[in-house]
């Protein structure tokens, strides 16, 4: 049975998880409590963070707001800006969105989380905190592979920063799941769009969450759809399981992101 | 009479269900018990060589390993249990039939012990051809069970004693004139493949059984429908008599079917008896999606009318898809079988209805008993034949609705079955008659209509024992359990009712064999009805006991009951006065019992038929608005109305919840919720993938109707309703599809994907048009 450690502070935190064998951070527990249930999650060590001082502050200046670990998501509908904070309130109900955690959002990793797609259009930068001192990843760099991430072993997410939305510019999150509307999104779109491009940041489409960018300049409604289609296209990498075969997983992320895209260009035309 | 019946008083456990003040079997302390935990099978379809235990033995905290051949050593043919055939042992011992199935079970000090010491068991199997499907059993030569073996509880079942080489351990036909004739006679003919997955029931509650020796009985606390059931099983098991065995129950939270016949409890009786231990089984979630499914069914059917529109022909082939074990898959192929045509008048009508073992987890009851598989056929054939005849489905449909005193196709005349009133009352609720917004672009309009039948479990018993007690409360013993449905409540109005009290003063005793008698089961929506009537022949054999006592008292023969006691002419006396005065003694008690059994006529050999095959029927229809859009195929209901004919509403609150419930698992099951496996596997076990519906899939707006065609012999007319609802809950919502795009799908449930694909299909029409 795994042993559960409850460090005072951060420095101790990290030296635990690089000390021990075989160890895994403790956020908020609603996805490692899943795992252990379902008796494939195999620690032997959990480093607890909820006794760690200063994880759950949230700190904005100029230029954005910069979130511990611990914050909560969903206090996060409310402290991140617009398309972030509108992705953390997409995140299952509210009895978890209570519990789980921003840093463990983003270690879990899976690529049908909601709030991933949102950080990764506004260029988020993970604070990656180990023994050796502390690191910053830009998230789109951080989803490397199924169920993985830049995350090195003794590294915890101490912080994430999330760069000021461009006032001006549109925005839509739009999530579709295609068995109980409280399932696990089939396809999933942030987007946000200004002048000349729109940026998109998809989920559930491949085996990671994945973004792009489309040149829209000079474009119309229609044709900034269009290009956003265009540009995730080759992206599109679903996997077939009980919620969809692999076509029916790009038809629905299609439709999907031209949801979004319409949206976010009314939300910047009229927003 | 009093003034109890009809009266929406709240359900008496309310409070405690809300706020979790209620106590489940799970919540009961056990002291030093063994906890139990099971090693299943890997294999599909195997033969068992040798089961290595040694390791988890040598785990500290462990008590015993006991396999399959342990119990079969000891309690030889005796382990093999179920209800219709003697087939499913507790633990397996010579092959394994389901990937899960249970083949040694370990006793440990804790639960997280006995867990990780299963783990540590492993099995030698030969490997055997795997029956993974309803194609795999029928053509194939891969036999599930290498004979039949009928239980004893159905005598009509005997004739397949020792039956080899085949899967099929039961079929119904019906015949009744000659429906292929009249078919290719007929003018219009739709025909069809339908197919219904198997599904879980996923109450809240899991199951766990605690059974003990307790000097020299075997008793046991048990999360089970079927008190009167499990004890007579446990007794053959254990070859003990009735009165050295004791089940009791709790309150169960939810089951749905999932909590009857043999689930944990033989294993349990037998573990606790064979070990001397008090042993506690608890189903993880996971685990209990092994334990018992709705059975996955396919019908290739066709319905015919001729030129003037009359429905001359209709045809099914059932197949119900049973897995390892037939459970009670035998009763629900016959009962749904003949319904299959549906509550139409029909001419000629054949029904060849098959109960198939294949290499899956068993499949058994499910609230609807198997009708809602047939129900998809008929509902979606009719349906279609409206469409196809110029016909507006709910006047087609009213047309040839079985009405009073009509003769169903199979034999059994229909009395207090308002289908009429039903389908009435829906298309009422959605504005059938009025105009639709058909949308234009991506999301589309439709509306849709289906109507269901189903008959309730005969033959059947209830048993009622009635105590009055001094201060003029009273104690009611009867075997149905409380699982949500508000069963405890309704029978105190009934009885409450008799005897002009106030229903809070009367207790139901929660289901004990030591001290409630016998009733069949808490099944099939049968106990309003049947355990209502005992309850209600109690009441009155109470009130002839109290006027008795009155008479005494009054020294005269001419006494009634009231609210506020007994009369004779202007003198009085109270309930507690009587029976202090009769006895001399407070809290005394006055007992009375009664019984009300059901008879039927058994099926003809030749052709099905039975001229009462049901003690009474339901009647039910459901009427859906909905949208779809086009680009995602996502379905959304704007309004669904479901209607029953419950004879009379003992409870009206209560019957609104009942089929108000009933819709939205009905709503699962036409959307998104089944059981998917892939080569015996069950891949979507876990509440991770496993799709329930939750508030945001129900409909806008939700209409729950009561009918009431009051039946003759029921209690203060009234039928039960907890099956009702779910009828024609998928076929409405696929007729309106139907209705919305132009397309009729046939295969549940009508995901997304599968509503996009049927809108690309070149040739949308999945049913032949003759």
């Amino acid at each position: 049975m795994a042993q559960l450690h409850r460090p005072g502070s951060l420095d101790e935190a990290v030296e635990l998880l690089s000390g021990l064998d075989n160890a895994m951070v403790y956020g908020g527990g609603t996805a490692i409590q899943i795992l252990i249930k379902q008796g494939i999650l195999f620690a032997d060590h959990f480093v607890d963070l909820a006794t760690v001082p200063g994880l759950r502050e949230v700190t904005a200046d100029d230029r954005g707001v910069t979130v511990g670990p611990m914050v909560s998501i969903r206090r996060m509908e409310t402290a991140a800006p617009p398309l972030a904070a509108d992705a953390y309130r997409h995140v299952a109900n509210p009895r978890v969105r209570n519990t789980a955690s921003v840093g463990g959002n983003l270690a879990h990793g899976d690529y049908r989380l909601d709030p991933p797609t949102a950080l990764l259009v506004l260029d988020a930068v993970v604070l990656a905190t180990s023994a050796g001192g502390t690191r910053e990843i830009p998230v789109r760099e951080f989803f490397t592979d199924f169920q993985e991430t830049a995350l090195e072993p003794g590294e915890l997410v101490s912080g994430v920063r999330i760069p000021n939305q461009d006032a001006s510019a549109g925005y839509h999150f739009e999530k579709n799941s295609s068995l109980g509307e409280n399932d696990w999104p089939c396809a999933s779109a942030a987007v946000l769009l200004d002048d000349r491009t729109v940026h998109i940041g998809l989920g559930a489409v491949a085996p990671v969450p994945v973004y792009v960018t489309a040149d829209i300049a000079g474009l119309d409604d229609q044709g900034a759809v269009d290009a956003a289609i265009a540009a995730v296209e080759p992206v599109l990498d679903p996997i077939p399981d009980v919620r969809g075969g692999a076509e029916y997983k790009r038809r629905l992320a299609r439709v999907t992101v031209e949801d979004a895209v319409r949206r976010a260009w009314k939300d910047r035309d009229h927003g | 009479m009093g003034d109890q019946v009809g009266r929406s008083r709240p359900r008496f456990d309310l409070p405690g269900r809300v706020r979790g003040l209620v106590s489940h079997v799970g919540d009961q302390p056990v002291g030093t018990a063994a906890h139990v935990a099971l090693h299943r099978s890997t294999a599909p379809h195997a033969r068992i060589g040798e089961v290595h235990v040694d390791e988890a033995l040598a785990m500290p905290g462990v008590y015993a390993v006991v396999t399959g051949l342990d119990l079969y050593k000891q309690l030889g043919d005796r382990i093999l249990t179920g209800p219709a055939f003697a087939d499913q042992p507790g633990l397996a011992h010579e092959k394994v039939r389901y990937v899960g199935e249970p083949v040694a079970a370990v006793l440990a000090a804790d639960l997280k012990t006995a867990r990780a010491a299963a783990d540590a068991v492993w099995v030698d199997y030969e490997e055997l051809p795997p029956v993974y499907d309803l194609r795999d059993a029928l053509d194939g030569d891969a036999y599930v069970h290498d004979e039949l073996r009928p239980s004893s509880v159905f005598g009509d079942l005997k004739h397949l004693r020792g039956v080899r080489d085949t899967n099929v351990n039961y079929e119904y036909n019906l015949r009744h004139g000659d429906a292929a004739a009249a078919r290719d006679a007929g003018a219009a003919t739709v025909t069809g493949e339908f197919w219904a997955p198997p599904t879980h029931h996923v109450p809240i509650e899991l199951p766990c059984t605690i059974a003990w020796v307790d000097a020299g009985r075997l008793e046991m606390l048990t999360t089970t429908q079927t008190p009167s059931y499990v004890r007579q099983t446990v007794s053959d098991l254990l070859d003990l008599p009735l009165s050295r065995v004791r089940i009791t129950t709790k309150p169960l939270g939810g089951s749905f079917g999932a909590k009857m016949y043999d689930r944990l409890e033989p294993l349990a009786a037998a573990l606790a008896w064979t070990t001397g231990r008090t042993v506690r089984l608890v189903a993880s979630r996971e685990e209990s999606f092994l334990l018992t499914t709705r059975h996955g069914a396919g019908v290739t059917s066709s319905m015919t009318a001729d030129a003037d529109g009359n429905l001359v022909s209709a045809i099914a082939d059932v197949r119900y898809d049973t897995g390892a074990y037939a459970d009670v898959g035998p009763r629900i192929t016959a009962k749904s079988g003949m319904v299959a045509s549906g509550p139409y008048r029909i001419a000629n009508a054949s029904v060849r209805s098959r109960c198939v073992y294949t290499n899956k987890p068993s499949a058994g009851p499910f609230r609807g008993f198997g009708v809602p598989q047939v129900t998809w056929s008929h509902e979606s054939l009719i349906d279609e034949l409206a469409h196809r005849l110029g016909a507006d489905p709910v006047e087609f449909r009213r047309r040839h609705l079985l009405r009073e005193g009509d003769e169903a196709p199979m034999g059994t005349t229909m009395h207090s079955a308002d289908f009429v009133g039903c389908l009435d009352a829906v298309a009422n609720a959605i504005g059938w008659d009025q105009p639709i917004e058909r949308g234009d672009g991506r999301v589309k309009r439709g509306r849709g209509v289906a109507v269901g039948v189903k008959a309730v479990l005969t033959p059947t018993i209830a048993n009622a024992v009635l105590q009055m007690n001094q201060d003029a409360s009273a104690t009611l013993l009867i075997s149905t359990v409380d699982m949500g449905q508000g069963s405890d409540t309704i029978m105190a109005q009934i009885a409450a009712d008799v005897l002009c009290l106030d229903s809070a003063r009367i207790h139901v005793v929660r289901a004990d064999t030591d001290a409630t008698p016998y009733d069949t089961i808490t099944a099939g929506s049968r106990s309003t009805y049947h355990t209502g009537n005992a309850v209600r022949k109690v009441a009155e054999a109470m009130r002839t006991k109290l006027i008795g006592f009155a008479a005494q008292h009054f020294g005269a023969d001419d006494v009634t009951l009231d609210a506020d006691g007994l009369h004779h002419g202007d003198a009085h006396v109270t309930i507690p006065e009587l029976i202090h005065g009769h006895f001399g003694a407070r809290g005394a008690t006055v007992t009375a019992e009664a019984n009300y059994t059901t008879e039927w006529v058994p099926y003809d050999k030749e052709t099905g038929r039975s001229e009462k095959a049901t003690e009474h029927w339901f009647a039910g229809a459901v009427g859906v608005q909905l949208t779809v859009d086009t680009a995602t195929g996502r379905v959304h209901l704007e309004h669904l109305a479901v209607a029953g004919d419950v004879g009379k509403a003992i409870n009206p609150k209560l019957v609104e919840q009942q089929l108000s419930g009933a819709a939205i698992m009905g709503i699962g099951h036409a959307l998104f919720d089944q059981l998917v496996l892939d080569q015996g596997q069950v891949i979507n076990g876990t509440l991770l993938d496993y799709q329930l519906p939750s508030i945001k899939d129900l409909p806008d707006k939700l209409t729950p109707i009561i009918v009431e065609s009051p039946h003759a012999t029921g209690p203060f007319g009234a039928k039960g309703v907890g099956e009702t609802g779910i009828l024609g809950i998928a076929p409405a919502i696929a007729n309106a599809v139907r209705d919305a795009l132009g397309v009729r799908i046939t295969t549940l449930p009508l995901t997304p994907e599968s509503i996009v694909a049927a809108l690309e299909r070149s040739d949308p029409w999945t049913l032949e048009e003759k």
